[in-house]
């Protein structure tokens, strides 16, 4: 797949910008600083979402880049997506998913804070070799700079997107009303500009749907299907509870889209960028269709233990910390069972 | 890859566990044998501070009090009083009532010392339990005159109040009962053993529209069958909000219910109802129309006063969830379906509604998240359903929850029928129905003048939808007949069908639809017959309306009594002190009369028989001393009676 022009005119750049800072504005309006520190709180999830995000999620990226033998550039695009920290978004799946909602906040806190580190280590790790082909395609057809994975461009990049979610998190402190309606703002605008996006696409590129190889579509809806797999399987092998699988498992496969757009417009030039960014907004579009179906899946086969659970939380709460009831197996089956 | 992995992947949702029995007592047994130390009913002490009792610990209660029951005399079969509200002891009376083989005369704490009088008369009672020291004293001064006397032992529920000459109460029963059981006395096996399925657990005096209070008889097996038919997935896991008066049928099929099915039942009050909503997260209650009405209009009333993003979303999410869910109820077979379709049209209502479904979906998504989801916290984050029963639901607050996604199912029944007949359910949820009939139960449409059999007509194609007729029903939640009232059990039971003196018909995807009440039928002097309820219900939509009553029986045209909104005036720039100021003023009562046109017009669907030109402003509002039932339906009779010469100088002028 090639595409003889800029994917995005500097018009429709400007726009994704600002959606990016209206988003992460949102999503610091969401998090306080409590929420960092409840993330120290729960080591055992913490580290099953650090393994899962950072360990997992690259690595099955890369696998799929090389079964799918995308092209460099998809492929590196297909990377930087793995290592991204998870967004906002799963944090409002989780709820819909009867998932733990404290879980999924305190895991994109802290990759959020994680990524700074680990994303330049992880690039390095992955996505080197692509790079390196890369800069021979290109020093061949006689450019003389070639090409050098850009780490610093990533950090700075990374401390930008950031400096959003401080705003709103200071936000958050001075007036919880607004935040909430900056939240909301942010997840409405979040859809308009996706929708905005490929509209715009669509019109004035129109092949490129037809154009683009099955093997990209592949990458770009699997690397999240398969994330939400092993996330749960994994959680489920350190036995977490299923409420706490359910989080990971959506932690996982969701990653934080618009960091990638910010990543992708200032740290890569031409023609790489708009290859680059095509394959983002592939993932960002199928990632919320799939995580919208596998909520509804979790919704379902999450409904009795969620049940128990929320009768024994409402329990605790108003007849005393220390209130403990066995269920009748006959009603509830194994899961009224305490863990 | 462990094999419980791939369990996980199996989607089994197992049927909701319930129990059953030949009668209460039973239910009660197993129900602590089986749920034994989960909480089955809970007090409030104050926020956050809750006491359960457990089924088991409730029925060992329940065998004491039973135990001390018998010993001092009450009979198999006899009817013991119990006058009170909701509360922990109430439920524990009805068990001691029940394991003593006796039935209950329930009334609530609202009852008039005449009312007291005519049904203990009537139902025989010589032992009674009382809430209230209150209660208690009017029962002692009223003691003289019934036909029991001094005999008449009084039980009082509530442990705070003070001992009294010649009355019990209920921890002294309790202990004493404890004793008996302790010394090996198993007199309450003996009378649970000999308890069959037709006799009666209870006897409830209807406020009755006419008349003396009738006594309905409804048995254990009555009640039985509801618990096993009502379709409503209640569980162990679920909690219900008790809020309507436990001595209505209605509000007590829902505690036996959540007792067969382990479920715990959180006592709240009027007054701490939005606190304990949150503080319970409710998954289930049983509710009546004024309550969502309040609600509703609490829900606007914020969303008014909110920043204007949020109003814009609260609005923009509003649109696209109604016409989401009305086209997901089209294929869900949940429209309103009044006429029978072609084929063709169904087609192509089918194409209008995927097409409009598909394009809805991402933006519904979207919204349902992030604003409904926040509006749906008032009833607490757990809320599958409620059953909203007693009353008509109107039409705009039945819809306003239905789409932004709190079920309200609206169910239909009497005292008579103990008290389900039909219930929409999740499934089934139609909005403008009360849903299909429940299973095992023949319902049966008659004419209003012959009195023939319009539904189910097997000679006509569509088997009698859509007509509409005096609804009639026969089932085995069908009481046994009024106590020591064989004429009016004639009237009402003919050949084992119950009639309800309701007007309804059956729409074409098999709900039942109740528009109106035939005993409520105005005719009017030119021969039309004319229904108050629908015409009352729009005008209550105006805010300027609090309360109204359409009269008109024998005269030329329709008038409505109505008692004005002092708030609803006042936000029309109309600010007065009170009703009567309004009454006398001239811009109220033109701006009140604009605003009857506007609803009540041609366009609206109302006939033009039905126009309302004349009314009156009351001065006192409608209250459940007077005018209204305890469940806020309108006493017709006490208000045509009560204003006679408002109305006859209404006509008067208005007729000049």
């Amino acid at each position: 797949m090639e595409i003889d022009q800029q994917l995005l005119n500097p018009i429709e750049q400007g726009l994704l910008a600002i959606m990016i800072l209206i988003i992460m504005f949102g999503m610091g309006a969401t998090l306080t600083p409590g929420d960092f520190r409840n993330a120290l709180h729960r080591p055992k999830g913490l580290l099953i979402g650090f393994l899962s995000q950072f360990g997992l999620m690259p690595l099955i990226a890369f696998s799929l880049a090389i079964m799918l033998q995308l092209p460099p550039a998809q492929a590196i695009a297909l990377i930087l997506i793995g290592c991204l920290p998870g967004g906002t978004t799963s944090n409002m799946f989780a709820y819909f998913a009867r998932g733990s909602v404290a879980l999924s906040i305190s895991m994109t806190a802290a990759s959020t804070l994680l990524a700074l580190i680990m994303m330049p280590i992880l690039l390095d790790l992955y996505a080197a070799g692509f790079g390196e082909q890369i800069d021979a395609e290109l020093r061949a057809a006689g450019d003389e700079t070639g090409f050098v994975m850009p780490y610093f461009n990533i950090i700075v990049s990374l401390l930008l997107v950031l400096v959003p979610v401080a705003a709103g998190m200071v936000l958050l402190r001075i007036s919880p009303g607004w935040a909430k309606t900056a939240e909301d703002t942010a997840g409405f605008m979040a859809i308009v500009v996706i929708l905005f996006l490929l509209c715009s696409v669509t019109i004035r590129h129109a092949n490129l749907f037809l154009d683009t190889s099955w093997r990209i579509y592949a990458g770009a809806v699997c690397v999240g299907l398969i994330g939400f797999l092993f996330g749960y399987l994994m959680a489920g092998l350190v036995r977490l509870a299923p409420r706490f699988k359910r989080a990971v498992s959506l932690e996982t496969g969701i990653q934080n889209g618009p960091i990638a757009f910010a990543i992708i417009l200032l740290s890569f030039r031409e023609p790489l960028q708009s290859q680059m960014l095509w394959v983002a907004i592939l993932y960002s579009t199928f990632i919320v269709i799939t995580s919208s179906f596998v909520t509804l899946y979790f919704r379902r086969i999450g409904r009795a233990d969620w049940e128990v659970y929320r009768n024994d939380v409402v329990h605790r709460r108003l007849f005393g910390k220390d209130y403990r009831v066995s269920y009748p197996e006959a009603a509830v089956g194994r899961i009224g069972r305490r863990e | 890859m462990p094999k419980s992995f791939f369990n996980a992947f199996r989607i089994k949702q197992p049927p909701t566990f319930r129990l059953t029995g030949s009668h209460l007592a039973d239910l009660y047994r197993r129900a602590a044998e089986t749920f034994g130390d989960m909480p089955a009913f809970a007090t409030r002490k104050k926020a956050l501070e809750w006491e359960p009792v457990s089924f088991r610990e409730l029925y060992d209660r329940g065998v004491c009090l039973a135990t001390a029951l018998i010993d001092i005399g009450v009979e198999a079969r006899s009817h013991v009083g119990l006058l009170g509200d909701n509360r922990l002891e109430w439920i524990l009376a009805d068990y001691g009532v029940q394991l003593c083989g006796a039935a209950d005369v329930p009334r609530g704490a609202d009852v008039t010392d005449r009312e007291i009088e005519y049904i203990f008369d009537h139902a025989r009672v010589r032992v009674a339990f009382v809430e209230t020291a209150s209660l208690r004293d009017r029962l002692l001064a009223l003691r003289e005159k019934l036909s029991a006397g001094r005999e008449m032992e009084i039980i009082v529920l509530d442990p705070g109040a003070d001992p009294a000459e010649g009355c019990r109460r209920l921890a002294d029963l309790l202990e004493h009962g404890r004793g008996l059981r302790k010394r090996g006395d198993r007199r309450v096996e003996e009378r649970v053993k000999d308890l069959r399925p037709d006799d009666l657990f209870t006897l409830i005096y209807t406020s009755g529209t006419t008349g003396e209070p009738k006594g309905v008889m409804l048995t254990h097996a009555n009640m039985i069958s509801q618990l096993d038919r009502i379709p409503l997935e209640v569980s162990c896991t679920d909690r219900i909000v008790s809020v309507l008066p436990v001595w209505h049928i209605f509000e007590r099929v829902f505690e036996m219910l959540a007792i067969s099915r382990g479920c715990c039942t959180y006592y709240s009050g009027v007054r701490s109802l939005a606190e304990d909503m949150k503080d319970v997260e409710p998954t289930f209650m049983g509710s009546a129309p004024r309550l969502w009405e309040s609600v509703h209009q609490r829900i606007l009333k914020g969303v008014k006063q909110s920043h204007p993003v949020r109003r814009a979303l609260f609005h923009t999410a509003y649109f696209f969830s109604h016409y989401y869910k009305e086209s997901v109820f089209f294929f869900c077979g949940c429209s309103l379906d009044l006429k029978n379709r072609s084929k063709g049209k169904t087609a192509a209502l089918a194409v209008f509604h995927a097409v409009r479904w598909f394009v809805l979906l991402p933006w519904y998504g979207f919204f349902n998240a992030a604003v409904l989801e926040k509006l749906r916290l008032v009833v607490g984050g757990a809320f599958k359903g409620s059953v909203s029963g007693g009353g008509a639901l109107s039409r705009e607050v039945d819809q306003f929850f239905n789409y932004i996604g709190i079920p309200v199912l609206e169910g239909y029944g009497l005292t008579e029928s103990s008290p389900v007949i039909a219930v929409r359910t999740p499934g089934k949820l139609v909005i403008g129905t009360v849903g299909p009939v429940i299973p095992d139960t023949e319902l049966r449409i008659l004419c209003l003048d012959t009195g023939r059999v319009l539904y189910p007509d097997s000679e006509r194609k569509d088997g009698g939808r859509g007509l509409r007729g005096e609804v009639v029903v026969r089932g085995p939640q069908v009481m046994k007949g009024y106590y020591r009232n064989p004429d009016a059990t004639e009237a009402a039971l003919r050949g084992g069908w119950l009639h309800t003196g309701d007007i309804g018909l059956v729409t074409f995807n098999d709900c039942l639809r109740i528009v109106g009440r035939c005993k409520e039928t105005v005719v009017l002097s030119s021969g039309e017959n004319l229904e108050p309820g629908p015409i009352e219900m729009r005008m209550l939509q105006s805010p300027l309306v609090d309360q109204c009553m359409v009269v008109g029986q024998d005269r030329r045209a329709p008038a409505a009594l109505i008692v004005p909104s002092l708030e609803g005036f006042a936000e029309k720039g109309i600010k007065a002190k009170s009703r009567k100021e309004l009454a006398r003023d001239r811009n109220a009562r033109s701006l009140m009369l604009t605003a009857i046109r506007e609803r009540i017009s041609e366009r609206e669907g109302f006939k033009s028989f039905e126009r309302i030109n004349i009314f009156f402003l009351l001065e006192e509002p409608f209250s459940t001393d007077d005018e209204l039932t305890s469940l806020f339906k309108l006493k017709r009779h006490v208000v045509a009676e009560k204003y006679r010469d408002v109305i006859n100088s209404m006509y008067e002028r208005g007729e000049r």
